[in-house]
């Protein structure tokens, strides 16, 4: 978890930036560690080929001294002085040595000697070298061919590795009289022939005891030699070919040729080539690959870097202009220009904002417009409630008396003062009792009870709101007195229907208010109270009364706690026919 | 005239004794091929053999278009051979085999010097001038021998009824082919051979230069 959280970034870019480099860094990682896998392949390969060639010339040279001791050697048969020497009877050994030691400097070969038809030693330029140490000499004589009768091989010649190389004295051909046993020994200057050929380090390795491998010859220095004579016993015990060796100066790839020896055990010859030389040419490959790396990765940062920015900055903006849209700033547009999915998001922003400002606006003037209760339910069913029902809704409609008399003595201004002061203590009692006012219509006032939010007891709280507007004008009328003023009378007319309540008007201009033909009876009961004979301010019908009595229990809970709900009391009217209605309605005068 | 000669001589040998039978070698190599050049010898095993009459006539090896000629010549111990120098420039006639070590520097045309083949065994004789000059001489402790003809085939007359080693001996053998052999009084089964022959080393030379070898 904790691996993850390091990969948890604040920032989109950050982390877009982290994922991308370190994709490009692990490409390019990858393609320099193949690179470096398939050149050091390549390498080995190389200097695997390197140390066959160098084999070939190891043998090629080693051939070359024998063929060329041979040559030296027929031409010493030749030689008149030694066909003089051997024609007397008794052979003067002392003499011939002395020859055979001025030859070893005419054909430039360290060791000659020479040895009757039967391998018998006649004479040797070494005078400490007796016929039991020319046995390899011998062994070569008695394995030499008829054609060409010339044979060579490598062993120890006072425990010196050397080439031998046994050449027949002809007398005459192909009569041999006599042998020439010519060697070299395979010493430091040998391998160093041999290093200078084909640039190959030269190691000959003596295996007799495989638990004290001996360093015959070598061009490396004494303690690589050692550690190269441990690899050849290691190699006996798992052969191969060719291995790689750490030496103290660095990795050698290394070639194991098992040198045949005359009747003896093998002798290695170990021929190396340093890695790193195979290696140069790669190195620098690698070392451009690298740069070239390290500029694809910079110009990646830069590329990564834009791109974060490309997609983080509209990121930012956009969380910025949300904190502007939360602080209620919907006017602001967000400008991306972009036509990609964060240009559509903006133009969704912008569409968002646009969407905002228009409800504010809604509902700014619902507000203006309709109740709080309906601007509200309005909001919170986003007007669907409102699309239009059928609902039994209490209908209030009050009337200002004496209104005309009062318009014709006052200023406009303050019949409209006193208008306005009156619908508001009008209001404020309707409201208070959970009625919403529907409109003003000049001094008049409807109002709605039930509708939009539908209550139980919409009827008593419609006549309890009629009595509270009767007892509110008494307050009003005082003050007016007050002030030197004439009252002010009401007529109130409440009725309970079924009607159409809804948005009505047109596309753009909607008002919440309910239609019906109990809107016209209410409107009809409002008149009536001018009747004289009724002695009363509030009219209402039997269908209200119905209801009013169906609500055993008195209302509560949309009543603010400190009015308390006038209790009505009816007295029967009789019947009246209403305009528009065909059945006669029975009305009640409400005290 | 030296070969009529010993023929002359061995046909009265034959005469003059009459118990002797003839034996006779037939040489073919390990392709069926005749071998030339052998010499045969027989080897008397038995204690008390009869002391047989020693031929040591002379005998000429002569130089001739820069070749020895005969190439191979099979003496009794104790034969003078001489060397006469038919040719017409100088040679230098040498042997280094233990049997008989010696030389003729400047040897010059119309010289015929001698030698006296004294110890058995091969002589291998060469000419220092040139290399591809070669004769063998071998020297036989009996008299008993032959040298075989072009056909491989080769005749010892003469041969008292007795017990034999059969030899064997040409320049292309490593070791003499050896065989005993019971020779009885009437003419017997000729003695067969098969060689295994190795190649031949001698230097070959072109056949306009007088050479010619097979
Ligand atoms: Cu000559």
């Amino acid at each position: 978890m904790s691996v993850f959280r390091l990969f948890r970034f604040r920032r989109l870019s950050i982390r877009l930036l982290v994922i991308l480099l370190g994709l490009i860094f692990a490409a390019l990682a990858t393609t320099q560690k193949l690179v470096s896998h398939y050149n050091d392949q390549t390498a080995r390969e190389h200097a695997a080929t390197n140390l066959d060639l160098g084999a070939r010339v190891y043998q090629e040279a080693a051939r070359q001294r024998i063929e060329n001791l041979a040559g030296n050697a027929s031409l010493m048969s030749g030689d008149y002085t030694v066909r003089q020497l051997l024609l007397k009877p008794e052979i003067d050994r002392q003499t011939l040595g002395s020859l055979l030691r001025s030859y070893t400097q005419r054909i430039n070969s360290p060791v000659i000697a020479l040895l009757d038809p039967k391998g018998d030693l006649l004479a040797n330029s070494d005078e400490t070298m007796a016929n039991e140490n020319v046995g390899p000499f011998q062994y070569l004589i008695e394995h030499a061919g008829d054609d060409p009768p010339e044979t060579s091989g490598f062993s120890y010649l006072n425990g010196r590795l050397h080439v031998l190389v046994v050449v027949p004295l002809y007398a005459p051909i192909p009569h041999v009289a006599a042998w020439f046993g010519l060697a070299f020994p395979i010493d430091r200057a040998f391998a160093e022939k041999i290093k200078d050929i084909s640039r190959l380090e030269v190691t000959f390795v003596s295996i007799d005891d495989v638990t004290r491998p001996r360093v015959l010859a070598t061009t490396l220095d004494a303690s690589a030699a050692g550690l190269v004579a441990q690899s050849v016993v290691a190699n006996l015990r798992a052969p191969e070919r060719i291995k790689t060796l750490d030496l103290p100066g660095g990795r050698y790839v290394t070639l194991f040729k098992p040198q045949d020896m005359l009747a003896e055990a093998p002798v290695t010859v170990v021929l190396q080539r340093p890695l790193s030389v195979e290696l140069a040419a790669a190195r620098e490959v690698e070392n451009y690959i690298m740069l070239i790396s390290l500029a694809a990765l910079a110009v990646a940062t830069l590329a990564a870097l834009w791109i974060a920015r490309g997609i983080s900055q509209p990121v930012q903006q956009l969380a910025a202009h949300t904190r502007v849209v939360a602080a209620g700033d919907y006017a602001t547009r967000l400008h991306l220009d972009r036509v990609d999915e964060l240009g559509q998001l903006a133009t969704a922003f912008n569409a968002m904002s646009e969407g905002l400002a228009e409800r504010d606006r809604v509902r700014d003037l619902l507000d203006k417009n309709v109740s709080p209760e309906v601007a509200a339910q309005l909001m919170r069913d986003g007007g669907a409630a409102l699309g239009g029902e059928e609902r039994e809704v209490t209908i209030l409609f009050s009337d200002l008396r004496g209104f005309t008399t009062l318009s014709e003595k006052l200023p406009p201004r303050e019949l409209l003062t006193l208008l306005n002061r009156y619908l508001d203590r009008m209001s404020a009692a309707i409201e208070a009792h959970g009625g919403v006012i529907d409109k003003f219509i000049g001094d008049a006032i409807m109002a709605l009870f039930g509708a939009p939010v539908a209550q139980s007891d919409a009827a008593d709280r419609a006549l309890a709101a009629a009595l509270a507007m009767e007892r509110a004008l008494v307050g009003l009328n005082a003050e007016l007195a007050a002030e030197g003023r004439p009252p002010l009378g009401i007529g109130v007319g409440v009725n309970t229907a079924r009607v159409v309540a809804g948005n009505i008007g047109s596309h753009r201009r909607l008002n919440y208010s309910v239609i019906g033909d109990g809107v016209n009876v209410a409107s009809r009961l409002e008149s009536l109270t001018r009747t004289v004979a009724y002695r009363t301010n509030i009219v209402t019908s039997a269908a209200t009364v119905a209801a009013c009595r169906r609500t055993s229990s008195p209302p509560s809970g949309l009543l603010s706690p400190d009015s308390s709900l006038l209790i009505p009391t009816f007295r029967p009217l009789g019947p009246v026919r209403v305009k528009g209605r065909a059945e006669p309605v029975e009305i009640f005068a409400v005290g | 005239m030296s070969r009529l000669a010993a023929l002359v001589c061995l046909g009265l040998l034959a005469w003059s004794r009459a118990v002797a039978a003839s034996v006779d070698f037939k040489l073919v190599d390990a392709r069926g091929h005749p071998v030339p050049d052998a010499v045969v010898s027989l080897v008397p095993l038995d204690p008390a053999a009869p002391a047989t009459a020693a031929s040591r006539r002379p005998v000429e090896i002569e130089q001739v278009k820069q070749e020895f000629l005969p190439y191979v010549t099979p003496v009794l111990v104790g034969t003078t051979v001489s060397f006469p120098n038919r040719d017409t420039e100088q040679h230098h006639v040498y042997s280094l085999s233990d049997a008989k070590k010696f030389e003729f520097p400047l040897y010059k045309p119309g010289m015929a010097e001698k030698v006296v083949f004294d110890r058995p065994g091969v002589v291998a004789i060469g000419c220092n001038v040139h290399d591809w000059m070669i004769a063998y001489v071998v020297v036989l402790e009996t008299p008993l021998f032959a040298k075989s003809d072009d056909d491989g085939a080769a005749r010892v007359a003469d041969v008292p009824p007795g017990h034999y080693r059969a030899e064997v001996w040409q320049p292309r053998l490593d070791k003499p082919a050896t065989r005993e052999v019971t020779i009885a009084a009437d003419s017997p089964a000729p003695l067969a051979f098969t060689l295994p022959l190795k190649r031949d080393l001698r230097i070959h030379r072109p056949v306009e230069s007088g050479g010619g070898y097979k």
